[in-house]
């Protein structure tokens, strides 16, 4: 049996992880098996918080001013007066990937299309809007669709993203002032449907964006709560 | 709004490559982090490299959180000392733990032993005084393996040679200490 499924076992190395026991090669190997092994991450957030006075029992000690600086240089961070321009959020790292996705897509789709169309010229492409969202790691992700005047969203996940117990994905609209704003759960599966209280039109005219966190099952956030888990570009498939 | 929840929210937000936020977390956390960084490295320049490792590794998204993980001051704590940890054996594979300065006096490369600063403001910090009660219960050499490791980033074998104990009896210590923690924490919640 694989030591991840021993309750005992997970507990013992979620301690020593947080305890800082479990070093080197033996830390780097626990950390691989905790991003698909919910269980442990589970006992490793019991353990942090857990140990969590110990850290704050140490007195803080301010950095050098020339730290700040040195952060902003290396990361190219520096806050700007403007919001950030189109073309920058697209390339930044996941947004990137998705677009890279979505120019595919945006490629094959209109020439599958006409030969499609050449095929059956009595059909015509629905009026849709179309979110193509990738992984944090830059993978394909999700793919979203929604008639013009529809009410379900179709929802494809090409890769998944473990879900621990007691949360769920959660989908948010991103505008293109960088507002986010909640559209509620998603299904966890390979092929799910999400039914909207408003037309997608109405839902997803903002968006410029669409992005999936990991919320606790019941919530209503007024902001993700956890890093992306899923973020790409949303757009209109109609001229 | 507590740490928690704040520090998720800042997080989420540098997700959206929102700049302000990324400052608003630093200004918030930095000095608390730069304590358990230099705490590890015992050096204001290796903890600063430290520091900026770890906001670097937050702005890019790089980070070693797991899905589901809570992303809080005490998550960033845990990397800040991992990364310290992993920095000081990079720079210093050799570091000795005992060695005689040039006028002969033996010196270490941590100061503090358990009756130091820590523990008593742990004792003193209201959200700390459960873990503190329970930490005082510990047996006096157990409780001190414990907190060279957590403080200090010393492995088994430099607790071993430190405490001029047999390895097996510091990680028997470390282990058991650990399981006693959690029992007495969770009869007095």
């Amino acid at each position: 049996m694989n030591w991840y499924r021993n309750p005992s076992a997970i507990e013992q190395l979620a301690a020593a992880y947080v305890a800082g026991t479990l070093q080197g090669r033996a830390r780097r190997r626990f950390e691989a098996v905790m991003q698909r092994q919910p269980a442990l991450v589970a006992a490793v957030n019991d353990w942090t918080a857990r140990l969590a006075p110990l850290h704050h029992a140490l007195p803080a000690q301010a950095p050098s001013t020339a730290l700040w600086s040195r952060i902003t240089k290396a990361t190219d961070s520096a806050p700007r007066v403007a919001a950030p321009s189109w073309w920058q959020r697209l390339l930044a790292p996941v947004p990137a990937g998705a677009l890279a996705l979505g120019l595919m897509v945006g490629a094959l789709v209109p020439t599958l299309w006409q030969a499609h169309v050449a095929y059956q010229k009595d059909m015509e492409l629905p009026d849709s809007y179309v979110g193509v969202l990738a992984t944090a790691q830059g993978q394909p992700g999700l793919i979203i669709s929604s008639l013009r005047r529809g009410k379900v969203v179709d929802i494809k996940q090409v890769t998944p993203v473990p879900v621990p117990p007691g949360q769920t994905l959660y989908l948010w609209r991103i505008d293109k002032e960088g507002a986010v704003a909640a559209l509620g759960p998603l299904p966890n599966g390979k092929w799910t449907h999400l039914t909207l209280s408003e037309t997608a039109e109405q839902v997803f005219f903002p968006a410029v964006e669409l992005a999936v966190s990991l919320e606790p099952v019941g919530a209503q956030p007024g902001a993700p709560t956890q890093p992306f888990v899923y973020r790409g570009l949303c757009g209109k498939l109609w001229r | 709004m507590d740490d928690r929840d704040e520090v998720s929210q800042l997080l989420a937000r540098i997700a959206l490559r929102d700049a302000r936020a990324f400052e608003s977390l630093y200004r918030m956390v930095a000095s608390r982090l730069m304590a358990v960084a230099s705490r590890v490295t015992q050096d204001r320049a290796m903890a600063e490299d430290v520091l900026q490792e770890v906001f670097v590794t937050v702005w890019n998204q790089t980070a070693t959180a797991a899905p589901g993980q809570n992303l809080t001051l005490a998550w960033l704590c845990v990397v800040t000392r991992h990364r310290a940890i992993d920095l000081l054996r990079k720079r210093k594979p050799d570091v000795p733990l005992h060695w005689q300065d040039e006028n002969g006096d033996e010196q270490s490369h941590d100061i503090q032993d358990e009756s130091g600063s820590p523990m008593e403001q742990l004792l003193a910090h209201e959200d700390g005084a459960q873990l503190g009660h329970c930490m005082e219960a510990l047996e006096p050499e157990p409780r001190r393996a414990l907190l060279l490791a957590f403080y200090d980033g010393l492995t088994h074998p430099e607790i071993a040679l430190r405490m001029q104990r047999p390895l097996g009896t510091v990680k028997a210590w470390t282990r058991r200490s650990l399981i006693r923690l959690k029992g007495c924490m969770e009869a007095l919640a």
